[in-house]
């Protein structure tokens, strides 16, 4: 079937498109407009926005952690959406499945990335997100705090062993790429240590953050994976801890890195309270490292729960659980924590964190390497972006907020000073073209011939938020599945994964380990397509040569 | 495929009302007992994830509700998670490092009969660094663990005693005095000294034989140790893949089993929707049961329409209306479960493979006699 939406203002920086036209969908990809065919079904986009799907490349929406947080706060699960498609009321920081893929939808999303899966979890990390309806989605898979790394680092094996091992896990826990949390930071802790920096070595194994980092940016880099190492940083949370996030950057060393949630280091020690912005500081940094991308990690105000595989951290931020409770689970390599919190606008530390995480975003002249992120849940749930991207493009709105918020946190911070307004450009590049970039989607973020018809029309309202909130028309592959709001399809998308090439010697190796340490076959952890219940499931992205 | 061992398991047959009939027609009047039913219970849920998908999806369908006949030793674990503070472990991660291992309360081997070899005497990771473990039991009962060759120190001996023992245990450890007990003071100051002596200690329980102040305490005994050194918790999983389903049930609707659909919301409520208490009450006009792991009876004693979703063929001539046989998952078909080693979920090859109808099967044959829907299941 040949579909048009007509007479929408079209942008699509990755296309550098932005004018009012038409866009052309044909069995689930978008073509070029036809010579002389007329279209069997044609949308009125007249005054309205097209984009791309939108791409959320870092939120906690599945795995064993983010099933404890929903397990853990069934107060949460409340009635709340009158807008919901179906009537099943869940609060959005631990939504169900359904909820998940329905919320993200409504907002023009139509693929998103859950970034932190324990390889021995991506089991049921997968079969979440086959559960999850409309969008696609990847995971990305944790190492960097478990033993059979840290010990052929240890042993000071080649790079070349590193390189297969991760070729290796990114094979078996069918993931889109390689995450680090807080790397050597949970094997510290596994040997009761309560603070960690880049420069500390792991007990033991003697090896230190900086070497991990160091040691899996190169394996992911030479395997020709296009997403690059994804690294949360140490010392998450303090005061100061503006020096490690700085110190991080510096080791890129020109070659690709990621750095998840950036407002969470984006802290200084000035002031009365001794925490203040470093958001200008870090913003100047990133500017300056052009091998470098982050995603900020923005912080809203109200109700959420912290999930994280930042096991120490989760540990130290255990006292300030609001309710008082919380789960710290020891896992094989990283672990997790889930600990409920609550951002409160009167609060001089939450309003600096909302304010840095702005300040990065305002700060950081390249929409195409500053991802936007809440780290969904742990800054805000995902259903707060209408609101942030309400922020970004208006400085008026942003002055409202401030003189709301304490006067002793805004002095803090340059925040009030940053007139930059995001133009709908920068904000689909931010959200559609940029991410795809990063992970190497041709077919995805950007609406030229050949893209998978992945698109999302918005009514152009001056309330941004409003526009934002609930799309007019979402086509998923081509398929109309949402339209003023509302679901008006349900379908399955499918998970994103690579494959790079491996030696066949590491599996060998890796089946002697699980034996001797384990008493367990090396491939417990696997996940066949047979398991997830759908048809299909996955989709494979490749890796450069 | 091997048709003797389908024979043998009786998978593939069906019945209604104690006679054999066709596997479209039990499906059919299955499906036609629920569309009849006002509110129906799909209880059991001794079965893979495939299964628990399925049964969930339906009793959201039918605007029923779900429960696990292991639920009420689920909730008493999760409570602890929902309403306090834990510090949880995994099996593999208990086995490589946990140089003090507390094992509290009777009937630990029956909740994990591999707890002695794959844990208790399993080799630790070379990242200890002296390798000896040591082991010891609070109120272990009559039938206590037993390692291969080092015997385990037992303090207390009836279960009864357990929350007392546990009281001052933690006392002990806050350096508080207690008063007259069955174990004496020297013994307990001596595992309290051990205890804090570790450098990765793991309490290992079964919420099968704890009480819910039991398990509370021992969570916050763990949590005081975290002062000082690493400590953490081990609960033994149920059977019939409790923890598995329970994990689907967090995932598909937000809450653990004990979940209802009627009013067009999930709710979840450990009283309201208890199956027995459901089905003994009256409330529930329409049962569906599900054990494909083993055929466990239904626990209550009301008779009402009842699909039996079964591991073998049991009594056919039993109180169900609709029994239709199910291969046992992992054996007779692959199966994603909760393996206890693990901690995980894992997708298992079946170990006699055969073409045995799994339960997320027979549900959809039931559900393609009900009214079409557009929800996704
Ligand atoms: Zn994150």
């Amino acid at each position: 079937m040949l579909t048009c939406i007509q007479s929408g203002r079209v942008i699509d920086p990755a296309n550098r498109r932005d004018e009012v036209g038409d866009v052309w969908m044909h069995d689930g990809r978008i073509v070029d407009a036809p010579q002389g065919a007329k279209a069997d079904q044609t949308f009125d986009a007249t005054g309205k926005i097209v984009m791309a799907g939108a791409i959320d490349i870092h939120s906690h929406i599945a795995g064993a952690n983010e099933n404890m947080g929903r397990l853990m706060r069934p107060e949460m699960h409340h009635p709340g959406h009158e807008a919901a498609p179906v009537p099943f009321p869940f609060s959005d920081a631990v939504s169900s499945t359904f909820a998940t893929g329905c919320r993200y939808a409504e907002m023009g999303f139509t693929f998103v990335v859950e970034p932190a899966v324990a390889p021995r979890q991506a089991l049921q990390a997968h079969l979440e997100l086959a559960d999850i309806p409309i969008i696609d989605k990847a995971t990305l898979a944790v190492l960097g705090n478990d033993d059979f790394l840290l010990d052929l680092m240890r042993k000071r094996e080649s790079p070349d062993a590193v390189r297969n091992y991760v070729a290796w896990t990114l094979a078996t826990s069918r993931s889109l790429g390689i995450k680090v949390v807080n790397p050597g930071g949970a094997a510290a802790f596994k040997a009761n240590a309560r603070a960690f920096g880049l420069d500390d070595i792991v007990p033991f194994y003697g090896v230190s953050s900086r070497a991990i980092v160091k040691a899996l940016q190169r394996a992911v880099h030479e395997l020709g994976v296009p997403h690059p190492l994804h690294v949360h940083c140490n010392n998450l949370g303090l005061a100061g801890n503006v020096d490690t996030a700085l110190a991080t950057i510096a080791a890129a060393e020109g070659l690709p890195l990621h750095l998840a949630h950036l407002q969470f280091y984006g802290y200084g020690r000035e002031g009365e309270c001794g925490f203040s912005s470093a958001g200008a500081r870090l913003a100047e940094a990133v500017n300056g490292a052009k091998s470098v991308t982050v995603d900020v990690g923005q912080v809203m105000f109200g109700d959420t729960v912290t999930i994280s595989s930042d096991v120490l951290r989760q540990f130290n931020a255990r006292q300030q659980a609001r309710p008082r409770k919380w789960a710290i689970i020891e896992g094989d390599g990283n672990g997790g924590g889930i600990v409920p919190y609550r951002y409160r606008a009167d609060d001089f530390y939450n309003a600096v964190q909302w304010a840095v995480g702005l300040e990065l975003f305002l700060l950081i002249d390249d929409p195409w390497r500053v991802f936007f992120t809440t780290d969904h849940p742990n800054g805000a749930p995902f259903t707060a972006y209408p609101d942030i991207f309400a922020l970004l493009m208006s400085h008026e709105l942003r002055a409202q907020w401030i003189s709301s918020l304490p006067a002793a946190a805004m002095e803090v911070t340059t925040l009030a000073s940053i007139r930059r307004e995001y133009t709908f450009n920068e904000i689909a590049t931010m959200t559609r073209a940029a991410p795809a970039k990063l992970f190497g989607l041709s077919d995805r973020g950007h609406l030229g011939a050949g893209a998978v018809a992945d698109i999302a029309v918005y009514e152009n309202d001056n309330d941004r938020a409003k526009m934002f909130r609930s799309a007019a028309l979402v086509f998923k592959g081509g398929d109309l599945v949402v339209r003023d709001g509302n679901i008006t399809q349900y379908r399955f998308g499918r998970a994103l994964t690579v494959r790079p090439g491996q030696d066949r010697a590491i599996e060998r190796r890796l089946a002697d380990y699980y034996d001797a340490r384990y008493g367990l076959r090396h491939d417990f952890m696997k996940v066949p397509d047979n398991a997830l219940g759908r048809p299909d499931p996955f989709e494979l992205v490749p890796c450069a040569d | 495929m091997d048709r003797g061992g389908i024979d043998h398991a009786g998978v593939g047959r069906a019945w209604i009302d104690g006679r054999p009939a066709t596997l479209d027609a039990a499906a059919a009047e299955a499906g036609r007992l629920l569309a009849d039913s006002r509110l129906p219970v799909i209880a059991g849920l001794g079965t893979d994830v495939a299964g628990a998908r399925a049964a969930i999806a339906l009793a959201e369908r039918l605007g029923g509700a779900v429960d696990h006949m292991h639920a009420g030793q689920l909730l008493r674990d999760l409570d602890i998670v929902r309403e306090a503070r834990v510090m949880l472990t995994t099996p593999n991660e208990a086995r490589v490092r946990a140089d003090t291992v507390l094992l509290v309360g009777p009937d630990l081997s029956v909740a994990w009969p591999d707890l002695a070899p794959r844990l208790l005497d399993a080799p630790m990771g070379h990242e200890v660094v002296d390798g000896a473990r040591h082991v010891f039991a609070l109120c272990p009962g009559r039938s206590p663990v037993k390692r291969a060759r080092e015997t385990i120190e037992a303090i207390g001996r009836n279960a009864g005693e357990l929350p007392d023992v546990l009281a001052a245990l933690r006392a002990r450890l806050a350096g508080r005095p207690v008063g007259k007990l069955s174990v004496s003071a020297k013994r307990l100051d001596a595992l309290a000294t051990a205890l804090q002596a570790a450098r990765f200690g793991v309490v290992v329980w079964s919420s099968a034989s704890l009480d819910a102040l039991s398990i509370e305490m021992l969570c916050g005994l763990v949590a005081d140790l975290n002062a000082r050194t690493r400590f953490s918790g081990l609960p033994l999983a149920p059977a019939d893949n409790a923890a598995g389903v329970l994990q689907v049930c967090g995932w598909m609707t937000g809450f653990p089993m004990r979940t209802g659909f009627g009013r067009g919301s999930s709710e979840h409520d450990p009283w309201r929707f208890d199956a027995v208490r459901m089905v003994e009450s009256g409330e529930a006009d329409c049962a569906l049961w599900i054990s494909a792991y083993r055929s466990a009876p239904p626990p209550w004693t009301r008779k009402l329409p009842t699909i039996v979703l079964g591991a073998v063929d049991v009594d056919a001539s039993n109180a169900s209306h609709v029994h239709i046989a199910v291969g046992r998952p992992s054996i007779d078909h692959d199966a994603v479960e909760y393996l206890a080693a693990t901690g995980t979920l894992a997708a298992i090859v079946a170990s006699k493979k055969n073409d045995s109808l799994s339960v997320a099967d027979a549900i959809g044959r039931i559900a393609a006699h009900l009214r079409p829907d557009d929800r996704p299941c």
